[in-house]
């Protein structure tokens, strides 16, 4: 029932996709055939899981949409760029319109908590006073705003984690990219971090994710790709997966 | 750029010094001794340069000019004649030397030719010396003794000085070109002078400006090796901060700003290090000098502070902006990897 609302929901609000893949192949230049002619269509506000087997090319389709790598051929569109002919020079303005949360965190050691989010801001010419407020929002909404000062080897992997979301989430972007970020979490940690990103994803934020781990992917019902040797295989938008 | 923004990544070069600053005193450390050694040079050439310097003040030219004691002693005037009356009609003095023997009649025509001299651009300074003078100063540098010849000559046939114009010269690699122009001159008999001396000091002039150059060189370049390699050992930390900054989308000027104040950071410490250092040694090691040789002719370092100075952090600046360009660029034209190894 609470599906059938969803679906119909983004059918009368959404009509362009925030992601588009038209015929992408990526073969790298060892020769690997990572993708090959992926056609999809992720639209705003929808909340993805990208399952598949190990080596499966989950990573390289992530990738590919923060511009990380480019598409041998076809064509793909994020937020509204056309990432196959955009220059390098462009590719700031593509990535602040995401927030990227990685599987290692990637917190900086000497730096407390409130520091490593605030980065992501200054880095991106914000203003002092913004900072200030927009930090401690993001801190509060991963529920870490009594953690501020802390550093993060003080932390646990699930609250560096979550130090990880809130940095993803500081600039306010369209859409979240996390390859495996419940990878080196314990599963209790797992369900916050993914609990979290549906409350994020229901105030609008499209959010992407790679997992491995079935009992997520289960227990929040949400859109699934499932590519295996370079293929989308599965795919259950708008109805159950086979 | 927001003002605010810069203030930041300043702030962020500043402290990333700070954080890595077993590093950051490695390249200090380094690039103090390339800018001493540098320095070093620089005041060593100065004094070489100083001492030459007086040298070539001593290297003196004497120009003797064509006047009538140059005609009384000149084989070229035939005293012997007895044509007391040339052909135009001149009449011969006492001596048989007429007027149209000898170009420097008088003092007037001795200063012309001297001012003629001075007009010469590679010509520092002329002095007028009149036969009479010089008599005298050729009877002070005799032997005991000696000088009674030139009494006797000069009672018997009159002065066997000529005037003559004392010149001194700015460069010395110029010096034969210069003497080819003063010979050229009506009214000059001969230059006396040592050009072997000015040849030598063209020479060794030439040499310090070669090993200067080259050991400024090669230091420079051991400096930039060994600061990129230093920078290079802290790329763990900042490949993480690169890969950060690249995610959210900073671009690539605003990531290299920090990693360029660093470098500048690290120079211009270098710089005030090395000034404070080479001012102490080279204390001591002049005042050692002037107690042992008793010179006091030893360039001041207070007059080569300024440059000293300059010279360290335009070295530092270099090295770290230079040092720290060449390691980012590195990192931010990898494609590919941003996200995935750091
Ligand atoms: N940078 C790379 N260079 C060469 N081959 C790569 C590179 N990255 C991934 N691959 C290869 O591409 C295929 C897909 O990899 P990836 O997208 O990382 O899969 P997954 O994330 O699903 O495990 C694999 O065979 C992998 O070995
Ligand atoms: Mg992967």
């Amino acid at each position: 029932m609470e599906q059938l609302l969803n679906s119909s929901e983004q059918f009368f609000q959404v009509e362009k996709p925030i992601i588009e893949f038209r015929g992408v192949s990526k073969t790298y230049p060892s020769g690997t055939h990572a993708l090959e002619d992926v056609n999809i269509k992720i639209n705003n506000g929808e909340f993805v899981f990208v399952v598949g087997s190990s080596g499966a090319g989950k990573s390289t389709f992530m990738k590919l949409i923060m511009r990380e790598e480019k598409a041998n051929t076809g064509k793909i569109i994020v937020n509204g760029f056309e990432l196959t002919s955009m220059k390098r020079r462009d590719v700031p303005m593509l990535r602040r319109t995401m927030g990227i949360v990685f599987q290692d965190f990637r917190l900086i050691p000497t730096m407390n908590v409130f520091d490593n989010v605030a980065f992501a801001m200054h880095v991106v010419g914000a203003s002092g006073r913004n900072v200030r407020r927009e930090v401690s929002r993001a801190l509060s909404k991963v529920g870490l705003g009594n953690k501020a000062r802390s550093m993060p080897a003080q932390l646990s992997g699930g609250e560096q984690q979550r130090v990880g979301l809130a940095r993803a989430l500081v600039n306010s972007p369209d859409l979240i990219i996390a390859d495996e970020p419940t990878g080196n979490v314990d599963p209790n940690m797992s369900y916050e971090i993914v609990s979290m990103l549906t409350e994020i994803n229901k105030l609008g934020t499209t959010v992407l994710m790679v997992t491995h781990d079935h009992n997520l992917v289960r227990d929040f019902q949400h859109r699934v790709i499932m590519l295996d040797g370079g293929k989308i295989v599965a795919d259950n938008a708008g109805g159950d997966i086979g | 750029m927001k003002l605010g923004s810069v203030k930041y990544l300043v702030g962020e070069g500043v402290k990333n010094t700070w954080v890595n600053r077993l590093m950051s005193l490695a390249s200090v450390g380094v690039l103090v001794a390339c800018m001493v050694v540098i320095g070093l040079a620089l005041l060593i050439s100065e004094n070489v340069a100083k001492a030459i310097g007086a040298l070539e003040q001593q290297n003196v030219v004497m120009v003797y000019m064509e006047d009538y004691n140059w005609a009384l002693y000149s084989d070229k005037t035939d005293t012997s004649s007895d044509a007391a009356v040339s052909e135009n009609g001149e009449e011969a003095d006492a001596n048989g030397i007429k007027s149209s023997d000898y170009t420097i009649h008088n003092d007037e025509e001795a200063k012309a030719l001297c001012d003629k001299i001075a007009k010469l651009d590679n010509v520092a300074s002329v002095t007028y010396v009149s036969s009479d003078e010089g008599l005298a100063s050729v009877k002070e540098s005799m032997l005991e003794g000696q000088e009674e010849y030139f009494d006797f000559l000069d009672e018997e046939y009159g002065n066997p000085m000529s005037c003559a114009a004392k010149v001194t010269m700015k460069d010395m690699s110029l010096f034969s070109e210069t003497i080819d122009k003063i010979e050229q001159m009506e009214g000059v008999d001969v230059i006396q002078s040592q050009d072997d001396l000015a040849e030598k000091i063209t020479a060794v002039k030439n040499g310090i400006y070669v090993a200067g150059i080259w050991i400024i060189a090669i230091l420079m370049i051991i400096a930039l090796v060994i600061v990129s390699n230093t920078i290079r050992v802290t790329m763990y930390n900042r490949k993480l901060e690169i890969s950060i900054m690249k995610a959210v989308g900073a671009t690539d000027s605003f990531i290299r700003i920090p990693f360029i104040v660093e470098g500048m950071l690290i120079g211009v410490i270098s710089a005030l290090i090395a000034e404070g250092l080479l001012y102490f040694c080279y204390r001591v090691a002049t005042e050692t000098i002037i107690s042992t040789l008793g010179t006091t002719d030893i360039v001041k370092y207070g007059d080569m502070a300024w440059i000293l100075l300059l010279v360290f952090l335009a070295i530092g600046i270099f090295a770290g902006i230079i040092g720290s360009v060449i390691i980012i660029s590195k990192y931010l034209r990898k494609e590919g990897s941003e996200f995935a190894a750091i």
